[in-house]
């Protein structure tokens, strides 16, 4: 697993795998945000729409399997560039803050990725994650159910 | 003394640094650019918008990058150069790239990145009468 995640030559998602992704979610979040406007009055609506996309992105790739309809769509995944775990809900809200920055001098925060060696954008090197195909590194699976409790164990 | 030697010899070192780029995701970048610039007149699409001019009004070194790109895909050069001369560049590097397909890195030195960042930033500052 970390061997998956970190050091130069380990496998990361291209480029127009992360982009056609991030179409997909920008879909979803718009069509979330245009219902919540159409819905609710200006001022909710509104408030929906402008909170959608952290509050989005912190939950699902904050999950374990750090996976965004999007991304899970294309096959891959947010981990933790250290150990290739999930990064948590904390450095996702931190990564999708980091994204206004990213976006800032005209997207080069996204388009960073290019050029580094890790693939990395910049909202990637703040919360300290990359994006890996989820094939190399599949999120991890429901465990297996609690066994029944014994009737006949007396606690 | 020695802090100063070291701070000096570590800078002298960072711009000696150069960086193995990886040319495939490249070229993939570099064709979607350039099949957008195609169809953007096409479609009327007003590009995308920059945030930083949009919220402070200064803008920001790739500013006028989707008119420049656009305009030298169209073969309008001037337009091109007034809107921001490293679009020039980036299409011909992108149309270089996918006639070139056997290229398959290049390295480049680490501080040309900067220096073409702080040169476009200049341009634009000037372009939008702020410097």
């Amino acid at each position: 697993m970390t061997d998956a995640a970190g050091g130069a030559g380990a496998a990361r998602a291209d480029f127009a795998t992360r982009l056609v992704a991030f179409v997909v979610d920008y879909v979803v979040l718009g069509t979330v945000s245009l219902v919540a406007i159409l819905l609710f009055n200006d001022g909710l609506g509104f408030l929906i729409a402008l909170l959608a996309p952290p509050a989005y992105y912190t939950w699902f790739e904050g999950s374990p399997s750090g996976q965004t309809p999007g991304k899970r769509l294309l096959g891959i995944r947010v981990v933790d560039a250290a150990t290739g775990r999930s990064i948590g809900h904390g450095h996702a809200l931190v990564r999708s803050v980091m994204r206004i920055v990213s976006a800032m001098l005209c997207w080069v925060g996204y388009l960073w990725m290019l050029w580094d060696p890790e693939r990395q954008t910049w909202h990637d090197k703040v919360a300290g994650s990359v994006v890996v195909p989820a094939t190399l590194t599949p999120p991890p699976s429901p465990g297996p159910p609690e066994p029944a409790p014994d009737p006949n164990f007396e606690r | 003394m020695a802090a100063v030697g070291s701070t000096v010899g570590a800078t002298v070192a960072s711009f000696r640094a150069t960086r193995v780029v990886e040319l495939r995701e490249l070229r993939v970048a570099g064709g979607l650019m350039l099949g957008a610039a195609a169809v953007r007149p096409l479609v009327g699409s007003p590009g995308l918008p920059c945030p930083l001019r949009t919220l402070t009004g200064i803008p920001c070194p790739f500013c006028g990058m989707t008119t420049s790109v656009t305009s030298t895909v169209w073969f309008d050069v001037r337009d091109a150069f007034a809107a921001n001369p490293m679009g020039i560049v980036f299409v011909v590097f992108a149309v270089l790239l996918l006639l070139r397909r056997r290229w398959e890195r290049v390295t480049v030195p680490v501080v040309i990145v900067p220096i073409a960042m702080a040169g476009m930033w200049v341009f634009e500052l000037r372009r939008f009468d702020i410097l």
